[in-house]
């Protein structure tokens, strides 16, 4: 027997037997209290954990149930049970309607709708006397009574704590139930809720009802105990106290409410003398517990009590797990010209795409192409503006995203989205529930949860390569399995069509490999797999058809064959080289470093990015990092400048370390990062821009030099009173290179300069790059547009998967058949 | 009557108006609230009333020692209650911040004392009449300071270089720090001056509202009412919002009884957001997948 189970029914037969055996009406109430309130911070722990909905207005709900069950037995005789009964259907509609304004918003906005309810709930208590009492309240409430039985006090306190211990139960097999999983699976994240056909709304609705109305319950008995209510026991501090309790126990965990509401009761008591110090107390509390143990109390002891044992998928993948092989229709899915507009930016221009059953269709393009906006007109989070989308009858083009899943559209995404505080066996078993989640009342009964690893789960984990233990938390993860996992839950769902968007990003050469082989056994059972993806080598080994997409619009289509030798496709990644008569280079430079960089490694989260690189930059050079998306360009840039702490490797400038240089004094120092996407400040003005730019300079050059600015990029000039935010993409850019310049830096960061600009554009930009160059600043240029960038570089790395995989003179570079493969795969 | 009504409603509003402008500085600056801020109102007119009442030294002293302490509860509050948190993305700085005001609220309590007690200023001795009504002159000068303050504020944020750099925080924490603006200490700062917008606040209205322990938790949340109903990235908003609030909730407890103030007030809140869940003056944010 389970360790957490002997002690609960140790501590439930302890509470009985004290019941059983208390002296006088003050340990009875006590008692009663403590059942009480472990009701109160079970609904509470339903509503702040599970769904993560932070209420500070419960003492409303509490109040409610408390007058409701009062007054229909005092003024109306109900019996205490029916009276109970209509006390949880009002609190229940009551937290119904609140949930209606509460779950539009979320945060502070929630927090603020709670925090009136509680207020107004306190008020209307106090000022409608004649139905409450005003500020005397109720007294003399009856007891429950069963089967013409009258129970005294000692009897209620009994029936509360066997309702308090039902309740800790119910909690508990709540979070293993289709339904406590969705309340978390929602609050974890709410796109891939829908991504797996949750509507969250409904969902967070219901945990506002349950938790509500379970409140209210606890309201009746809490008015049968001390006998009496008023306004005063339904404060804005109770509300906060409940909150406590909830904290302090350990949000999530079933226990933790018993233990906050153990806390709550008796702590007050040892503090009998000094009342003035009860709420100081609590308050410490409260802050000690969110410093030290912010998942509560109970969790400290967690790892003793609560570890099932390890389940590791089948040993031997099954060749096609059942999941899978169902439901597979033999209908394409037809996309047909659709189109998504963001404020003037064509993101998806008249683009259109047919996925076979059996096939693999991939989406290329270089970054900012529209691939992933692409991807989210067909699942739905996006609308398109024109055309339609076909998969048989249903034209999903009208449909929302969770209309879009129950159809049979599975989907991952870029940046994986698991449950994160779920194991990896319940963010399936969330999808493969999907939106049946059966009854509420049943999930808090204990019925229809699961125990046993579900097989055809373990099926799929082992079919899609994850070898791990199976109740692990999703959060552990690493990288690799975080898309394994991933990918596992968009295929229990019995998809038809696979959306898969970059899976391959992050992944080692042998887990592509892998996920290649995957990707193609998964389309042989008859799916249609749409894969977005930029490792062209993947890309071309295992897709039918191939889709070039550039600047929202598709340039080409067809086999990777056909699309590999298409030169506008090599434009499209590569952009065109056409330099200007100053771009060409033609200088001899001494060498003396200005930034050594040694074996740095860095990364995001469990990401390993940049996998032990070196490069140097001398003085006055232009250096040119060039790789395709994906390749850790930005990251390199991000690191270098402190951003982005990096794990470990060597930085220095000008013969100094920067390990210990906080990102923001990087000016000071002399580096400056003109940052990927412009990141101008586009409330601030052009002038504005340029002045913060000099931020940390206190010389009296600042003017004259917004006037060279002024001067060098004249359309700045035209548009120095206009906010940044109006300004046309390439005005942006020429804006957040001049704003780099201000600080008069010794090096100059540029990230991906061309990005999201019209070619013209990009030619004028590189001309003046080249005139910088040839002014003598140093640069070091990241960019995807190998061929410009190349062109006006001295010298270049060419970087893949982390790694400097050639290094040399720009001249030779520009020449070297690496980088065409390194972009379009072998 | 009403008329007269609407003037206490605009002198307390603009007080709401100044506290909400506090919960517009660090969320623009740094997306967390500072619920410690019904406290400070409270703290400033404490503070206030020790030094220039119960210790008798001059009003300015007085005035400036509060002010100097109020920055300091900002630093502290943002350094212990906030930071930790923030920076590990979790949200628990909204019960930290508001646990932090129960302490201290029960400590002054205990020290101060419970009772209420009368802020003697020669601005609320005799009344003066405007248009046949009395108005203390006090009452005159609340939202006169209010709206300079406010306007003070709004000239610091877009006319000096401080200001644009906070703007600069807002927009792009990252961003700001390639520019060499130093973002947190920005975001302490904006929570030093949240803290003494509350203090000048509770220095106000000390001498209408009376002094005592408990007089800061209410109105910083219908501060937070009226932050919320103007829409938390609005400066304007929240600030006209506070006045109209306070106009509201004054017609409502002079109209119907005292308790409806709260009351009404609130379910204002409610229905607002019911219907537009960014406030009325804010944006909606869009959601990126």
């Amino acid at each position: 027997m389970n360790i957490r189970i002997v002690i609960g029914m140790a501590v439930f037969m302890a509470a009985i037997a004290a019941t059983l055996v208390a002296p006088n009406t003050y340990y009875l109430f006590l008692l009663g209290m403590i059942g009480v309130t472990t009701l109160v911070s079970v609904s509470l722990n339903i509503l702040a954990g599970l769904s993560g909905q932070i209420s500070i207005g419960h003492a409303g709900f509490f109040a409610i149930g408390a007058y409701t069950g009062s007054l229909l037995m005092l003024r109306a005789q109900w019996h205490f049970g029916l009276a109970i009964g209509m006390a949880a259907v009002v609190t229940a509609g009551t937290g119904i309607a609140l949930a209606a304004p509460a779950l539009r918003v979320s945060g502070p906005y929630l927090a603020m709708v709670t925090i009136a309810f509680g207020i107004i709930v306190e008020r209307i208590l106090i000022e409608w006397v004649g139905l409450t009492g005003g500020f005397t309240g109720l007294s003399s409430i009856p007891k429950p009574s069963l089967l013409g039985i009258q129970a005294d006090l000692r009897g209620t306190v009994l029936l509360v704590i066997v309702l308090a211990f039902l309740a800790v139960l119910a909690f508990a097999s709540l979070k293993n139930h289709p339904w406590g999983r969705a309340f978390q699976a929602v609050r974890d994240d709410e796109i891939a809720s829908a991504s797996v056909g949750l509507n969250s709304l409904y969902v967070r609705v219901i945990a506002f009802g349950v938790s509500a109305a379970l409140t209210g319950v606890a309201g009746v008995f809490f008015a049968s105990v001390i006998n009496f209510v008023s306004p005063d026991s339904f404060t804005f501090q109770r509300s906060i106290l409940f909150l406590l309790a909830v904290i302090l126990g350990g949000m999530n965990i079933a226990e933790g409410a018993f233990l906050g509401a153990i806390f709550l009761v008796i702590l007050p008591e040892f503090l009998h003398d000094f009342v003035d110090y009860q709420l100081i107390v609590f308050g410490a509390l409260l802050l000690l517990t969110l410093w030290l143990a912010p998942s509560g109390v109970v969790s400290l002891f967690q790892r003793w009590l609560d570890r099932p044992n390890a389940v590791y998928p089948l040993p031997s993948p099954p060749e096609l797990p059942a999941l899978i092989a169902q439901h597979q229709t033999p209908t394409p899915l037809e996309v047909n010209s659709v189109s998504i507009h963001f404020g003037g930016i064509r993101a998806v221009d008249q683009v259109s795409l047919t996925a076979e059953p059996g096939t693999v269709a991939a989406v290329i393009g270089p970054n900012g192409a529209g691939k992933t906006t692409l991807l989210n007109l067909i699942s739905g989070f996006y609308r398109s503006q024109s055309g339609s989308i076909h998969l048989g009858q249903a034209d999903l083009a009208q449909l929302n995203s969770r209309q879009i899943a129950a159809l049979g559209i599975s989907r991952t995404f870029q940046a994986t989205r698991l449950f994160n505080s779920l194991s990896v066996l319940d963010n399936l078993r969330v999808a493969s529930a999907g939106a049946r989640l059966g009854s509420v009342v049943a999930a808090l009964l204990g019925w229809g949860r699961s125990r046993r690893p579900e097989r055809s789960l373990l099926e799929v984990l082992s079919f899609v390569g994850y070898h791990g233990d199976v109740h692990q938390s999703a959060a552990a993860l690493s990288f690799g399995d975080r898309r394994l996992v991933e990918m596992a839950r968009a295929l229990v769902t019995s998809p038809q069509v696979l959306l898969l968007d970059e899976p391959a990003a992050g992944l080692s050469k042998e887990d592509k490999l892998a996920l290649a082989k995957l990707i193609r056994r998964i389309a042989s059972s008859g799916l249609k797999v749409i894969l977005i993806e930029h490792d062209m080598e993947l890309v071309m080994g295992i897709s039918d058809t191939v889709l070039v997409m550039d600047s929202g619009t598709a340039i080409c289509s067809g086999s990777p064959s056909q699309v590999q030798q298409d030169p506008k496709v090599l434009e499209a990644y590569l952009g065109t080289e056409t330099p200007t008569s100053n771009q060409i280079r033609n200088r001899a430079l001494a060498q003396s470093p200005l930034l050594v960089v040694q074996d740095l490694v860095a990364g995001y989260g469990n990401l390993q990015v940049l996998k032990g690189l070196s490069l140097e930059v001398n003085e006055g050079e232009l250096v040119a990092v060039v790789g395709a998306n994906g390749a850790g360009k930005s990251t390199l840039l991000k690191s270098l400048t402190n951003l982005l702490t990096p794990w470990s490797g060597q930085v220095q400038f000008l013969g100094r370390s920067l390990s210990k240089v906080p990102a923001h004094t990087m000016p000071h120092t002399g580096i400056v990062l003109v940052p990927e996407g412009r990141q101008v400040f586009r409330e601030l003005n052009v002038i504005d821009n340029l002045r913060l730019g000099a931020f940390h300079r206190r010389d009296h050059e600042i003017a004259p030099d917004i006037e060279r600015m002024l001067n060098r990029f004249p359309r700045l000039r035209e548009r120095q009173e206009q906010p940044a935010g109006l300004l046309s993409g390439g005005e942006q850019q020429m804006l957040a290179i001049a704003r780099g310049l201000m600080a008069r830096p010794q090096l100059l960061l540029l990230d991906e300069p061309s990005l999201g600009l019209a070619p013209q554009l990009v030619t004028g930009l590189y001309a003046t790059l080249a005139d910088l160059r040839d002014e003598g600043m140093t640069i070091l240029l990241v960019d995807q547009m190998a061929g410009l960038a190349l062109a006006i570089a001295d010298r270049a790395y060419l970087l893949e998967t982390g790694q400097i995989v050639r290094s040399g003179a720009a001249g030779d570079l520009q020449n070297d058949p690496a980088i065409a493969e390194v972009y379009l795969g072998g | 009557m009403w008329p007269q009504l609407v003037l206490s409603g605009i002198a307390i509003g603009s007080m709401y108006g100044l506290v909400a402008l506090g919960f517009h500085i660090t969320y623009a600056v740094s997306n967390t609230m500072n619920f410690f801020q019904g406290v400070s109102v409270m703290l400033g007119a404490v503070l206030c009333y020790v030094f220039n009442i119960t210790l008798g030294w001059p009003a300015a002293i007085a005035v400036t020692l509060t002010l100097i302490l109020s920055i300091g509860f900002g630093l502290v509050v943002e350094r212990f209650a906030v930071r930790p948190f923030a920076q590990n993305g979790s949200n628990s700085w909204l019960l930290t911040t508001i646990a932090l005001g129960i302490i201290v609220e029960n400590l002054v309590m205990v020290t101060f004392g419970k009772e209420v007690r009368a802020y003697p200023s020669p601005l609320a001795e005799t009344p003066i009449r405007i248009w046949g009504f009395g108005l203390f002159p006090i009452e005159l000068l609340i939202p006169i300071a209010g709206l300079a303050i406010a306007l003070a504020i709004r000239l610091v944020w877009t006319q000096t270089l401080l200001g644009k750099a906070m703007q600069a925080v807002c927009e792009n924490h990252d961003t700001a720090r390639t520019m060499g603006i130093p973002v947190e200490q920005t975001i302490a700062l904006s929570y030093a001056v949240s803290t003494v917008l509350a203090g000048i606040s509770g220095m106000l209205i000390a001498p209408v509202a009376n002094v005592s322990a408990t007089m800061g938790t209410l109105l910083g949340l219908k501060a937070f009412a009226a932050a919320i109903i103007g829409g938390l990235g609005n400066p304007w908003g929240v600030v006209v919002a506070g006045i109209v609030y306070g106009i509201v909730e004054s017609l409502a407890a002079g109209l119907f009884g005292g308790s409806y103030r709260e009351i009404l007030g609130f379910a204002v809140v409610i229905i607002v957001l019911a219907l537009r869940p960014n406030g009325l003056f804010g944006r909606a944010q869009v959601k990126k997948v």
